[in-house]
């Protein structure tokens, strides 16, 4: 599996046309497919492109949400 | 507009500009949803169809009243809608609810309304939750949305075999019992 840092994750931030990725837990998710991730902008409340670990606490959902999209690698915040 | 109801709400430590766009989205949701429920409701015919009309009639009725009564607290807010309505759109709280691929297949059908409004459930009480004891006048309208989409959830559910909603029919189509109140007869 792909190893990202975090400016590598950062550039693949949904906005003209580039992928949508963000880290969660370790994992790599690409998002790219999902309407609520347009121009990787979810709900105006996060982005892609970083690290959404321990920003699910608030929302009215857990991570079955996330099951659904393909990871693509793993981070690394060394 | 800078109203003191607006920065009653900003010194109760809401973060106004954020709860105004989930108003928008959760708004965009609502509008969207009429649209799609139309097609959805057109396509529920034959003797599996028909018995779903009248609900899925309340539920989009009712989900253009959400929309109507959200639209001045929007503004209340010193948000605005979008311009253009393409935007509104894609910037829905909930995705897409299209006709399935075989639109015949009525259980298809009950499956995208029950996904709608289970998305809608999480919407209005995530709102719930941040303006809770901070933004009375948010918290009441959301409060009512979110009592009108857990009994849409509940008849979908219903006819999806999941168990009995216990609630009664609208005494009239679209009836909206807790949002009313924020509606123009
Ligand atoms: C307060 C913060 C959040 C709110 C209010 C929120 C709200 C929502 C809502 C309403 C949905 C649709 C639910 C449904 O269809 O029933 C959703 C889907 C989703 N959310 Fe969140 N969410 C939040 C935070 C997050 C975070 C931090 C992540 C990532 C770690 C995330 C990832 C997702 C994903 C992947 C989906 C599924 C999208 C799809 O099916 O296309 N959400 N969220």
């Amino acid at each position: 599996m792909k190893v990202f840092t975090l400016a590598e994750l950062a550039r693949n931030d949904g906005k003209e046309g580039r992928p949508a990725y963000f880290a969660y837990k370790g994992l790599v998710y690409d998002v790219s497919g999902s309407f609520l991730w347009n121009d990787g902008n979810h709900l105006g409340l996060h982005r892609a492109g970083g690290d959404l670990t321990g920003k699910l606490e608030e929302a009215p959902h857990g991570e079955e949400f996330l099951r659904d999209f393909p990871t693509v690698g793993i981070l690394d915040k060394s | 507009m800078s109203l003191v109801s607006r920065q009653m709400v900003e010194k109760a430590g809401v973060n106004v500009d954020e709860l105004v766009e989930l108003l928008v989205r959760n708004a965009a949701a609502e509008l969207t949803t009429f649209y799609y429920y139309t097609i959805l409701r057109v396509n529920l015919i034959g003797m599996e169809g028909e018995g779903l009309k009248l609900i899925t009639e309340d539920a989009r009725i009712e989900d253009r009243n959400h929309f109507e009564a959200l639209v001045p607290r929007i503004y209340e807010l010193g948000g605005k809608l979008p311009d253009d309505m393409k935007k509104f759109h894609d910037c829905s709280a909930c995705p897409p609810a299209n006709l399935p691929k075989d639109p015949t297949d009525v259980k298809a059908i009950l499956k995208i309304l029950l996904k709608a409004e289970q998305c809608a459930v999480r919407g209005y009480t995530h709102i719930c939750n941040i303006t809770f004891g901070k933004d009375h006048r948010t918290y009441d309208l959301a409060l009512a949305i979110l009592h009108e989409e857990i009994e849409h959830e509940a008849w979908f559910a219903e006819f999806l075999a999941q168990g009995p909603s216990g609630h009664f029919a609208r005494n009239t189509v679209g009836e909206s019992p807790f949002v009313s109140k924020f509606l123009h007869p």
